[in-house]
Order: C-alpha cells, then sequence, then structure tokens
C-alpha cells in the first residue's frame, strides 16, 4: 500500500472513533505537558544558575597565577609578556591580557582607603570583563591613568582619624567617587611610615599588619599624593549586590605602567621581583593572566594546558560542571515525574488500540481476504497509534508554552526555560510513546484469522 | 496474470484431508477429496451445513491449512505456503465474494471496489477508473457513491462482486453469495455471474447449500461427510 493511503486510512478511522480518539490524545496532550513543564523548570533553574555565574567573574574566563612556589629559584613560571604571548597562541583561547595587581592608598576629605586590588587590564581585557557600569565608562586608548571603582568599594573608606567605616557605624561615607577630589598614594610604604610616626594613636585595621616592614624601609620623606581621575563606577545596588569586582579598583594596565614608573622612578615597584643584587628588571612582571576562551566547554580543556605549563590555573569550570550537573538531575528527575503520566497516557493508547481491534476483527480479515500486506495492516495501526502520540504532543507542547508562560509571568523570572530542542524532544517522545502503545495491538491484529471474515453474526 | 494452458486444471485438488480432534475423537471435516476445475468453469460445491464444503472454499482460498493433501492452483502448492506468500497468492490470483458482502461501511461504493486495488499499491486515479467500470460491469451506474447503508442486499452483493472482479483475478471464490438475499434477487445475482464468466472466461467457485442455485453452474461438486458424492 502507498503510504498517502495507509495514512488516510488510519485518520479516518480515527476520526470514526471521535470521543474515544480525543479521549486518549487528551491523556497523551497532559503525559507530554507535564515533562516539558517539569524539564523546562530544570532548565530554567539551570540557565538562572548560569546567569549567576556570569556575574560571578564569567563562565569563560580562566585566571592564571604564577606559580608561587618556584618564584624563588627559577624564573620560568612567572608571567611576563612572553608568557602573555604563548597563552594567546593557545587554541581556543580569545583574549589574553596580563594584570597588574598593585596597592594604593585612596584618601578623600577625612576618609581613607588602602586598596589591594588595584588591577591594570589591557584595554580588550577591560571591555571582555563585561563589566555594568552604573556611571561613566571604559577608559580610552592612549588616556593618562583613569580609575573604575567597584560598587562596594565605599564600605572600605575608614574615618583616617578614628580608624571606623561601614562595617562599624553602618553609615557609609559620602564619597561621590565620579566627581569628588580623591587623592591617590601608589608609594604606600613611605606614606604609611611617614603616617605612622606623625600619627599619635597607633591605627587599627590595615596597617598593623605591616608593622614588620616598617624597620628595613629608609624614605622617611612624606609620600607623593596624586589625582587620579574616575573612568566610572561599576553597577550594583545596594549591600547585596556583591560581585568579584565589587571592591576593586579596574585601570588600563599602560597606564598604570607609565605612573607606577614614574612614581617610583629607579626604584623597585612593590610587587615587581629584583635581580639578585637588588636591582629591578627592565620588563614588566605580571600578578597574573586574564584568559577568556571562546566556548564554555574548552574551559577545562584549556585550564588544564596551562597547568601543565606549569602555572597554577583557575575558573569556574568546575563550578559549572558542578552546577550543571547537579540541574541536569534535578531536571531528569522532574521530567521523571512528567513521565509518570506520560506512562498512563502510553496505557490509554494501547487500551484503545486493543478496543479497536477487537472491534474491527471482521474488517482485518476481510482485509486480509483481499489481499492486504501483514505489513500494511500492521502499519495501519502503527500509523493510528503514532498520530495519537503527534496531535497529543503537539497540543502537550502548546499547553506547556501556556503553563510556562503563567509561572514565569507569576515569579516574575525565568523559571520555565523552554527550548527547542525540548519542544522537539517531547514531539519525537510522543510519537515514540504512541508507537511503542500500539506495537502490540498492531501485531495481533496482524495475526488475527482471515477466516473471521467468513464468519457470519 | 499469466496465461495458462486450458489442458491444464487451474485448480487441481489431490487427496485434501482435514482433520480436527475433538477430545479423543478425531473428526473428518474433509476425507479424501479429489477434483480438477478448467478455467472459466463455473463451479459449485454443493452439500449440506458441516459437510465441509466451506472448510474447502477456504482452503483453496487459502484462508485454512490442510491436514494432508495437495491444493495447486494456477500451478502453485498452496499447501506448503506461509500467511505472508498466501496473502500474496490471494491478491495475486483470488477474488472473494462473502455472504455479509463484508462492505466497508464508511466507504461508498466506488471507494469499497477501489479497496483491493489500493492494497496493491496502484494509483488512486487509476484505482477510480478500474472502479467505475467494474461498478458498470455489474449494473450499478445510479449507486456509484452510495454507502452501503443506503443499499438494497442485491445492489451490495453487486458492490461485493465488482470488488471480487476489478482485480481480474483468475479464480473468483464465492461463499454462499447469495445467503443473504431472497430467492428473486438470488437469481438475479447468479444469472449476473454465469453473464461474466461466459463474456470473460472466469473461473468461479461458489459454495451453496441450495440445490436450485446450484444448477446455474456449469459442474457441481457435491460433498457430504467430507467426501465427493
Amino acid at each position: 500500500m502507498k503510504i498517502s493511503d495507509l495514512l488516510q486510512m488510519s485518520v479516518s478511522s480515527l476520526l470514526k472513533r471521535k470521543l474515544r480518539s480525543i479521549l486518549t490524545i487528551l491523556g497523551v496532550v497532559i503525559g507530554i505537558a507535564s515533562i516539558v513543564t517539569m524539564v523546562s523548570l530544570g532548565l530554567g533553574m539551570q540557565k538562572l544558575q548560569l546567569e549567576q555565574i556570569e556575574q560571578y567573574g564569567g563562565l569563560t574566563s580562566i585566571t592564571v597565577m604564577p606559580d608561587q612556589s618556584d618564584v624563588v629559584t627559577s624564573n620560568s613560571h612567572l608571567i611576563d609578556d612572553d608568557t602573555i604571548s604563548t597563552f594567546s597562541n593557545l587554541d581556543h583561547v580569545e583574549i589574553v591580557s596580563p594584570v597588574l595587581t598593585s596597592s594604593a592608598i585612596l584618601l578623600s576629605g577625612k576618609y581613607k582607603d588602602e586598596i589591594w586590588q588595584l588591577n591594570g587590564y589591557t584595554l580588550e581585557g577591560l571591555k571582555a570583563l563585561n563589566y555594568k557600569f552604573s556611571e561613566g565608562g571604559l577608559p580610552h586608548k592612549g588616556e593618562s591613568l583613569k580609575f573604575i571603582y567597584g560598587n562596594q568599594l565605599l564600605n572600605d573608606f575608614v574615618d583616617a582619624h578614628t580608624g571606623q567605616g561601614f562595617y562599624e557605624t553602618g553609615n557609609r561615607p559620602d564619597i561621590d567617587l565620579m566627581n569628588d577630589t580623591i587623592f591617590t598614594v601608589f608609594d604606600t610604604e613611605s606614606y604609611n611610615n611617614s603616617n605612622n610616626s606623625d600619627s599619635e594613636k597607633p591605627d587599627s585595621g590595615f596597617e598593623s599588619q605591616d608593622d614588620e616592614d616598617d624597620n628595613d624601609s629608609s624614605a622617611k620623606t612624606p609620600a607623593k599624593k596624586y589625582i587620579i581621575p574616575a573612568a566610572g563606577v561599576l553597577y550594583g545596588e545596594g549591600e547585596d549586590a556583591w560581585y568579584d569586582y565589587s571592591y576593586g579598583v579596574y585601570c588600563d594596565i599602560e597606564a598604570l605602567k607609565t605612573t607606577l614608573r614614574q612614581v617610583f622612578r629607579n626604584r623597585t615597584i612593590p610587587g615587581q621581583p629584583t635581580r639578585k643584587n637588588g636591582k629591578p628588571y627592565k620588563k614588566w612582571y605580571y600578578s597574573s593572566a586574564y584568559i577568556k576562551v571562546s566556548d564554555i566547554k574548552y574551559v577545562s580543556a584549556v585550564q588544564k594546558e596551562i597547568k601543565d605549563m606549569g602555572y597554577d590555573a583557575t575558573s569556574n569550570s568546575e563550578w559549572i560542571q558542578q552546577t550543571q550537573e547537579s540541574s541536569r538531575s534535578l531536571a531528569a528527575m522532574l521530567g521523571g515525574i512528567g513521565a509518570v503520566s506520560m506512562l498512563v497516557a502510553a496505557i490509554g493508547i494501547a487500551n484503545t488500540m486493543m478496543m479497536s481491534i477487537y472491534e474491527r476483527t471482521k474488517e482485518i480479515g476481510v482485509m486480509k481476504v483481499l489481499g492486504c500486506e501483514l505489513k500494511d495492516i500492521q502499519a495501519l495501526f502503527l500509523f493510528e497509534a503514532a498520530s495519537i502520540g503527534l496531535v497529543g504532543g503537539v497540543i502537550g507542547n502548546a499547553l506547556s508554552f501556556l503553563v510556562a508562560f503563567a509561572i514565569n509571568k507569576i515569579s516574575g523570572q525565568q523559571t520555565c526555560y523552554i527550548t527547542a530542542w525540548l519542544v522537539l524532544a517531547g514531539l519525537g517522545f510522543a510519537v515514540i510513546v504512541g508507537v511503542l502503545a500500539g506495537y502490540f495491538p498492531s501485531k495481533r491484529a496482524m495475526n488475527l484469522s482471515p477466516l473471521a471474515a467468513i464468519r457470519n453474526d | 496474470m499469466q496465461e495458462i494452458n486450458s489442458e491444464k486444471p487451474v485448480i487441481h485438488v489431490e487427496n485434501l484431508y482435514r482433520i480436527y480432534k475433538s477430545g479423543q475423537e478425531k473428526v473428518y471435516a474433509l476425507n479424501g477429496v479429489s477434483f480438477d476445475i478448467m478455467k472459466g468453469e463455473f463451479v459449485a460445491i454443493v452439500g449440506t451445513s458441516g459437510s465441509g464444503k466451506s472448510t474447502l472454499l477456504n482452503m483453496m482460498a487459502g484462508l485454512e491449512k490442510p491436514s494432508k493433501g495437495k491444493i495447486v492452483i494456477a500451478g502453485k502448492h498452496i499447501e506448503k505456503l506461509n500467511e505472508k506468500e498466501l496473502v500474496r497468492f490471494r491478491r495475486e490470483h483470488v477474488g472473494f465474494i462473502f455472504q455479509s458482502y463484508n462492505l466497508m461501511s464508511t466507504l461508498n461504493a466506488i471507494e469499497n471496489v477501489a479497496l483491493p486495488l489500493s492494497f496493491r499499491g496502484i494509483d488512486k486515479k487509476v484505482r477510480e477508473k478500474r472502479s467505475i467500470e467494474a461498478l458498470k460491469h455489474v449494473g450499478l451506474e445510479k449507486y456509484m457513491t452510495h454507502r452501503p447503508n443506503e443499499m438494497s442486499g442485491g445492489q451490495q452483493q453487486r458492490v461485493g462482486i465488482a470488488r471480487a472482479l476489478v482485480v481480474h483475478p483468475e479464480i473468483i471464490f464465492a461463499d454462499e453469495p447469495t445467503g443473504n438475499l431472497d430467492s428473486h434477487t438470488a437469481g438475479e445475482m447468479l444469472s449476473l455471474m454465469q453473464d461474466i464468466v461466459k463474456k470473460d472466461r472466469q473461473t468461479l467457485v461458489m459454495v451453496t447449500h441450495d440445490d436450485h442455485l446450484a444448477s446455474y453452474a456449469d459442474k457441481q461438486i457435491r460433498i457430504s461427510d467430507g467426501k465427493i458424492v
């Protein structure tokens, strides 16, 4: 028989028993709708988690640190410009930016803040970090040094006299980072030394840790203060808006290098290694490197490659893997709950097909006597079962879209996330379940005796 | 359809047995039956109820398996075929007319006649053309688009005959084709079948219990207790 004839016959026999067909289809609708909705809940959760990880420093980024254990004995695992270009030649690496981390003291009015995370990135790297700004924006190429401030940086400012800040008083210092004049001291050692000797009482907090170093320093001249303009302030409303950039200060690495060279002249810049004779090197050694990989799936491979080169590389990949695994198993579990109703629907299909075969015993016999192929008879019933599945799958998917829309509307975020493959998988599953449920009935139809046609009742 | 030598019988039945086991006892539905049917013959198998005539027909049509013996139809030993081969055999060589017509209630006359053609994978247009021809042949020009429940018993059986003819089979089997019709219509139906056999040189094997109806046939095979008498 031609496929078109088979289809037509199957559909017409479904239409002949409308109410029964509709009820059977309804079972499939409920089954598919519950599976798709449940799985979409799991997917939505996964998506929300990934978005969260994205905010906590990116899904595709790797941070490379020099291997600290080897610093003294050999220079091979420090990060310099050669290392950066080696990294950028690795497969799947999109962007490599050296990161130069320095410390500085910010002074504004009576407040001061000793920052440890003054991070210089290349402009390309800053762009790749994809920061959101609440004010201002990225610095431009060739500009002199400008700072980008983290959204919680103000919490770290303390009253220079009382030593109390946000964490003690609960009040944020009233500083406009964009517009107020802020003095920056790069030579923190000299500043602290001179300040310590001047101040009547020893400061609590930050500086206590530095006391041991005081003896070595010779410079007693007050450190110079610079006014560094602000390029922007990073986005983040309220106290809970904590991201990995929140307490940092960011800037263009080239501008930072220029400024540091000016500030320290021939002296060793803090954080840079020295030769055996105590002289600084000509070239820069970086605190770390920031690497962006082209896709999330390459992160662990690239990370491993860099680790094998002797560097210390960290990324969110393990975290991502963990969350993805846990949300995948959650989605599977939710889908399993939905699958129970699909099982009931499958039994419904099998039952309907069975009934229909009993009713049509004579018809099937006649078809056999008239020379209908056995496989055509089986195909007729399989097509019937598959169309029940298909129609149920289509309507079930439509229903799950409605339910997902309602859930998302009520929860106010994308709790349910229906992907194209989920829709296709739902449809495919419905058809497959239909065919499986129709298989044994169709086998039975095929094996019915043609003698049934002869009997007169 | 292959050309058949008129000297050779189109149906050759030899020493056919059908034995049912009923508890300890063996029941011989057919007890050593042999005969030949030539091409273009109209043969009536006559017997009372339980004589084994229907069993004989079912075996010749490949609906039941013999316990012993040979059935050669159009040169094929059908006692050796399996279910799948039997379906193909029926499709290629056999037309069947039922006592209770067995038309599909949702299909009209043309569609019912076209049904065996669709099993052969024939195009819808060709199907329709041949079905209309066959319906004209049995005198149902005016009822082409009627459904079975809109037709009389006689008209329905005409559709049944057209359905058997439309595939141009070598042999048509008819199982009590007039069993559900009144005697007047039955006579009409048999004249029609006689005509067709004569005109198309069609071989027709009919089972009946009615001696009068059997008299329409060229040849009668009488069966009693599973034996030809």
